[in-house]
């Protein structure tokens, strides 16, 4: 086919079918076309509770085409390593192993598992899609949360209080060989990743975000737009880490105030007088710390 | 060969015997030495595994089940919190049907912290789907270990091995180890028919909903029925191959006894001076040391206890509101029996508290004197 | 880090995943719940209350071309460097780029809707670019499939004649242009100096129309050297005589020697006769012939001095001209009319002015010049050209035809009120560019055509339309209006400039401003390939797909795929869920929004 196409977007074939249950605009189908594009099919996923896991399947019937397992909650961490265990066994060395949880199987339920596969090294790729509460029973706060966010259980009269978990320095500090923050936004940086991690041998983390249309109360057009916006307005900044050392930034952010950022998404409806600045403070302070170790 | 080695070190070998291939390890007393054997195992290259060192229970359960998924054979080993800890993946293992062989050194469960031995964990996880299969001996943990891979394949269902905490686990016996070539032949490769792999690709686990969930539970069920068939084959060619066999339960002078003593574990051997002990005063006592306890060998138990008239059974645990889960069992079993004998609950060695012959003695003599149990189970050794 | 050693890359074969069936399990349950098929029973397109869809919506420069061009499919082909492809489009509905490329005053840039981005693409410089290499590489006009029996006669062979001329020639018609002067050309020739539009490439231009088997004759005044009458043995006729009578000044002296109008100065120095402008000449008026003769005077050695009554804001003349006129270092004086030309032995020696001051709007919604009592002063000059506005001849047209004070009246078809007689171009009450001109030949081609096979004209041309402006496609008349295009116009907030980044424009480089004056040679150079592609990448395609994947890619239900002819794609309207992401993430606004009914 002719026209503009960058690497990301050769036309492969679909490793998910249509008629899976996402809700329109979910960012979550969008990270895993991504993912499986860049990996092919000698990928073997485990999956565990949240939006991916209720998407997964009823029986008899699943919108996946790779092989992949379903994992209670807390353990895509130990299912990711025992996979992996068992292709090593048998001689297996061409299959990828991915672990695919959200935040809360990442940041909260899940953390003890993930810790102990990166601090184990177990050669294989855990992608943490973040839709920044606990979507799948009905918008909770989870660590994932940000500052000021409404959720279900962070009413507009006690807003999420605490900043969001920096789950990136977390598993940089186990000094895995690589941790990578991407985004669907930028296709053509989320592919190399994945491929990348894909030849790195040891564990891998990948973490992006997964914009919510229904939980952070926007129209479904625009998931994309906030995931390019995040990026360029330094709420979640590209890089890479290797070796828990080596920092490089993928992508250079714009000079776009943060409530551009905000403004579209009906959960920072409820910020008081003052918060916006605070939240731009904040943002302007963790990308200079974020800078000091490049 | 015959080599003088604790339980542990029996189930370790028989792990390595079967050849499992993916291994989770995590400590806790008293069931650890079993993954310390097994780390050496694999690090001397005797066992083509792969070892993990996994920061939890759960984690040891889940990292395994689905490493049985992609096809592996797989074990781990816990004990009392770990079980507890895993419970959800206990069902979690059950219900995708994996073949995945356990062993858990009883233990009680805290409050309050206790290490010794008793059978509420595992007791209380008789409803997550897995075959249990109680050991007194250490040649009956290495010989166990090694049918429940047989068994667990054929029948896609988990098995826990159980041993006595400490009991078993850290004393010693002659055991006869058998030949790697023996093991090979009487248990071949794992080869599933479903498994996770990119020449055919199923999603695991996917939602079963209302419509079809108990069309799943019952299948298992099917599968648990079956597996009291498989069982008794699979112990029956292991008698076959290896001149040792067990059967559902272990019975001593059983024919003709009036008052039989049920129990599981350790402190069935301790109970067999006792019944000589009463035999010689013309006692008709016997033992039914209940090896099988899921599935529940109902039939077989109402036949063996239909022509005694009175039956103590030893529960060492306890359901708190309901009595000695063992008791319960059997008296569930016994219901629809023609022939019942009268039960006599008693709860003892809780929290590794020490069954002497004597306490047996005590149980067979108030069984022996009462004409029957006067509802609520009798509490052995409790101090005043 | 450790990496694994790079292994050989296979080629992308078919992958087996496609290849896969469900695998029926033995039993007719599995021992677990596994998946043995996809989700393609459940049609989550029933979810949708909007449906979002290709409408291949129209880009506000098509609109915006007053000739008509498809401009937007001429940038696509250009981007994808079809020069040749992008000639085709542009030459079906204009046969003179690389006139226009060289002297349109391009409203198509700013109706661009890159100009809200940062700079609107150089569509004028490409136009050229494209006529000059297309010309360089030998193309020239196919001639028609099959030849009609109708003759044509097409009166004046300027932009409107030579565009009635071509496309009935194209639609296989026999035409005959009638030219009084003596070459072809009209304007573009008499009018445009050389600096502007060289006659070599005019010529060229003219030569390809001719060869479509248009026959000619020159110096043949219709009304004089030719009877009307004579025109009523043609089936039809198409009068686009232009307007060369120069509104006279009506201030004493205006019959002085030396006085000349600037369409007759501009004739002149364009058929190579010489002028003798003497050393300052005043040029009167603020248009574009009163800025071409003041740069054609410069050239010659005069000093030219332009004189206009009103200040520079309101100058009619293109802004090009205005400031490239300024960089010559010619002479302005704002808010000043001419009251005398003062003479001596009946040959100007000087001029007197009045300065104006500017009043409130007249009829026409301009400030009205006033002039300022006692504000005379008075210039030596040796020649004057008056250059305030042009009007048509209409004497030669017989009385049955209805006239107008400075035109012809014609319906929205463009036929007068004399049966088979049709008008445009200058000659027509419609703006005097060379675009407009081209752009009422070619409807009147499109009605001709349909009246002489029996169709409604006004129907046709309507269904031929583009946009709101006027804008018509011969593409789309010929297609009876079904080009699949839309006739609404993308928005500039209907794009998505995530995708582009800024870039200025490239600036088309012109010779040095010694180099200009020194005589009559082309000033602007055109862009060399690289500009060209870079500026026709430029263009953000405004409504159209050209295949960037985006849509495709950023489905989360994978209902988009390539269309089978990969010419497009194509939306899967069963699974479809209408969160629309399409449509926002869309770069050109190809996707819209249908609301379900």
């Amino acid at each position: 086919m002719k026209g503009i196409q960058p690497q990301a977007k050769e036309l492969l074939d679909e490793y998910l079918h249509s008629g899976h249950g996402a809700c329109p605009g979910c960012a979550m189908p969008v990270v895993l076309r991504t993912i499986f594009h860049a990996l092919g099919e000698k990928t073997i996923a485990a999956i565990t509770a949240g939006c991916f896991g209720t998407i997964s399947g009823t029986y008899p019937v699943s919108p996946i085409k790779i092989p992949a397992y379903n994992t209670p909650f807390p353990s895509a961490g130990a299912a990711g390593s025992g996979i992996r265990a068992a292709l090593d066994v048998k001689g297996d060395t061409e299959t990828t192993v991915v672990a695919v949880a959200g935040d809360g199987g990442t940041f909260d339920i899940g953390i003890q598992a993930i810790s102990a596969a990166a601090e184990r090294n177990d050669d294989y790729i855990f992608i943490c899609y973040d839709n920044e509460a606990y979507m799948n029973t009905g918008i909770q706060r989870s660590s994932a949360t940000p500052w000021g966010a409404w959720t279900t259980t962070t009413p507009p009269s006690e807003l999420k209080a605490q900043p969001k978990k920096d789950i990136v320095q977390i598993m940089a500090a186990h000094h895995i060989p690589y941790v990578a923050t991407a985004s669907i936004a930028y296709p053509d940086d989320f592919v190399r990743k994945i491929r990348k991690a894909k030849e790195t041998r040891g564990f891998k983390f990948i973490y992006t975000l997964s914009p919510c249309p229904v939980g952070w109360r926007f129209p479904s057009e625009i998931t994309i737009r906030l995931a390019r916006l995040a990026v360029q307005t330094k709420v979640f900044p590209l890089y890479e880490v290797e070796d828990g050392e080596h920092y490089t930034l993928s992508v250079e952010p714009e000079e776009i105030p943060v409530k551009e950022y905000l403004k579209p998404q009906g959960r920072f409806n409820f910020l008081r007088e003052g918060d916006m600045e605070r939240i731009q403070e904040n943002v302007d302070r963790e990308w200079e710390r974020l800078m000091r170790r490049f | 060969m015959k080599k003088l080695l604790t339980g542990n070190s029996a189930i370790s070998l028989g792990v390595m015997l079967c050849r499992a291939e993916v291994i989770s390890a995590y400590p806790i007393t008293p069931q650890t030495t079993i993954v310390e054997e097994l780390s050496e195992i694999v690090a001397d290259g005797r066992l083509k595994a792969r070892f993990i060192r996994v920061e939890s229970e759960h984690s040891a359960l889940a990292c395994v089940a689905a490493a049985s998924a992609a096809g592996a054979r797989v074990f781990t080993a816990t004990s009392s919190h770990g079980l507890a800890y895993m419970h959800e993946m206990l069902h979690w293992t059950s219900g995708t049907r994996l073949p995945v062989v356990m062993v858990n050194a009883n233990r009680s469960i805290g409050s309050p912290w206790n290490i010794w031995c008793d059978h509420s964990d595992s007791l209380s996880q008789r409803d997550t789907g897995w075959v249990q299969l109680y050991c007194q001996s250490a040649q009956e943990a290495l010989d166990t270990v090694i049918q429940a891979f047989k068994i667990a394949e054929e029948v896609l269902l988990p098995v826990m091995v159980l041993e006595d905490g400490f009991f078993l686990s850290h004393t010693s016996e002659v055991v006869d180890v058998p030949e790697q070539k023996a093991v090979d032949s009487f248990l071949p490769p794992f080869q599933p028919r479903f498994k996770l792999s990119p020449e055919e690709p199923h999603t695991f686990n996917i939602m079963a909903d209302p419509s079809m969930f108990i069309n799943f539970k019952h299948e298992a069920q099917q599968a648990m029925n079956q597996a009291k068939k498989v069982i008794a084959r699979v112990d029956r060619e292991f008698k076959a191959h290896f001149g040792r066999g067990y059967g559902y339960t272990g019975n001593v002078r059983m024919t003709d006894a009036d008052v039989v003593l049920l129990t599981m574990g350790t402190a069935a051997s301790t109970a067999l001076e006792v019944i000589d002990a009463f035999r010689k005063q013309g006692k008709k006592v016997g033992l039914c040391r209940l090896r099988m306890f899921r599935p529940f060998p109902s039939e077989e138990v109402g036949r063996l206890l239909g022509k005694a008239k009175k039956v103590a059974v030893l529960d060492r645990d306890n359901s708190l509101g309901a009595g000695g889960i063992v008791a319960q069992e059997l008296k569930a079993a016994l219901y629809g029996a023609v022939k019942k004998p009268r039960i006599f609950e008693f709860i003892a060695g809780l929290g590794g508290r020490d069954i002497t012959p004597e306490v047996i003695g005590e149980v067979f003599n108030y069984t022996m004197s009462h004409s029957s149990p006067n509802g609520a189970p009798v509490w052995m050794g409790v101090k005043k | 880090m450790k990496k694994k050693p790079a292994k050989k890359k296979t080629a992308l074969k078919k992958p087996s995943v496609r290849s896969k069936k469900p695998v029926q399990p033995e039993p007719s349950l599995p021992p677990m719940s596994l998946s043995f098929d996809g989700t393609l029973a459940t049609k989550t397109g029933t979810w949708r209350y909007l449906t979002p869809a290709y409408l291949n919506k129209l880009a506000p420069c098509n609109e915006g071309c007053p000739a008509g061009e498809d401009v937007e499919a001429a940038m696509v082909l250009s981007g994808q460097e079809d020069y040749i492809g992008a000639w085709e489009k542009i030459t079906q509905e204009n046969p003179l780029p690389r006139v226009c490329g060289r002297v349109c005053f391009h409203p198509c840039e700013g109706s661009c809707n890159r100009k809200e981005y940062d700079e609107p693409t150089a569509i004028n410089a490409l136009e050229r670019f494209v006529g000059d290499i297309a010309f360089q590489a030998g193309k020239r006009f196919s001639l028609p499939a099959e030849k009609k029996n109708e003759k044509v006669a097409v009166v004046g062979s300027g932009p409107a004649g030579l565009s009635c001329a071509y496309h009935l020639a194209s639609l296989g018609y026999g035409v005959t242009l009638f030219e009084a002067l003596p070459r072809l050309g009209g304007m573009l020739r008499y009018g445009i100096p050389a600096y502007r539009l060289p006659k070599d490439v005019l010529d060229q231009e003219i030569d390809q129309i001719l060869a479509l088997g248009v026959e000619s004759r020159t110096n043949c005044r219709v009304g004089k050297d030719v009877k009307w009458e004579e025109l009523k043995k043609y089936d039809v006729a198409f009068v686009a005589a232009g307007a060369w009578r120069s509104l006279p000044l009506r201030v004493p002296g205006e019959n002085s020697l030396g006085v000349m109008s600037g369409v007759t100065f501009l004739k002149k120095v364009n058929s190579g006769e010489k002028v003798d402008l003497g050393q300052r000449v005043a040029i009167i008026g603020g248009g574009n012939t009163a800025m071409d003769a003041a740069r054609s005077a410069l050239r010659l050695g005069a000093e030219p001095l332009i004189i206009y009554r009103r200040t520079k804001e309101e100058m009619p003349a293109w802004e090009e001209e205005i400031s490239e006129a300024e960089e010559e270092k010619i002479d302005f004086i704002f808010l000043t009319s001419p009251v005398n030309i003062l003479s001596e032995n009946g040959k100007v020696k000087g001029i007197e002015c009045i300065k104006n001051l500017l009043g409130p709007p007249g009829k026409d919604g301009r400030r009205e010049p006033r002039p300022i009592e006692n504000s005379n002063f008075a210039l030596p000059v040796d020649s004057v050209i008056s250059a305030i506005g042009e009007a048509p001849d209409l004497s030669f047209l017989p009385p049955e035809l209805q006239k107008s004070k400075d035109a012809i009246p014609v319906d929205e078809a463009g036929a007068t009120s004399l049966e088979k007689v049709f008008a445009g171009g200058d000659i027509v009450a419609q703006p005097r560019t060379v675009s407009y001109a081209i752009g009422s030949g070619k409807k009147a081609a499109m009605a001709i055509d349909a009246v002489l096979r029996g169709k409604n004209a006004a129907e046709a041309i309507r269904l031929a339309r583009w946009g709101d402006k006027g804008s018509l496609s011969m593409a789309r008349y010929r297609s009876g209006g079904g080009d699949g295009i839309a006739q609404e116009v993308v928005k500039f907030s209907e794009l998505n400039t995530a995708y582009f980044p800024r870039q200025s424009r490239k600036a088309k480089e012109r010779l040095s401003l010694e180099e200009r004056t020194k005589g009559f040679s082309e000033i602007t150079r055109g862009f060399p390939k690289a500009s060209a592609l870079f500026e026709a990448k430029r263009c953000f395609n405004c409504g159209v797909c050209n295949l960037c994947d985006n849509c495709f890619f950023f489905c989360p239900d994978m209902a988009i795929s390539a269309r089978p002819d990969k010419q497009g794609y194509e939306i899967n309207y069963d699974y479809c869920k209408g969160c629309c992401i399409c449509v926002e993430e869309c770069p050109r606004g190809a996707i819209s929004i249908e609301v379900k009914k």
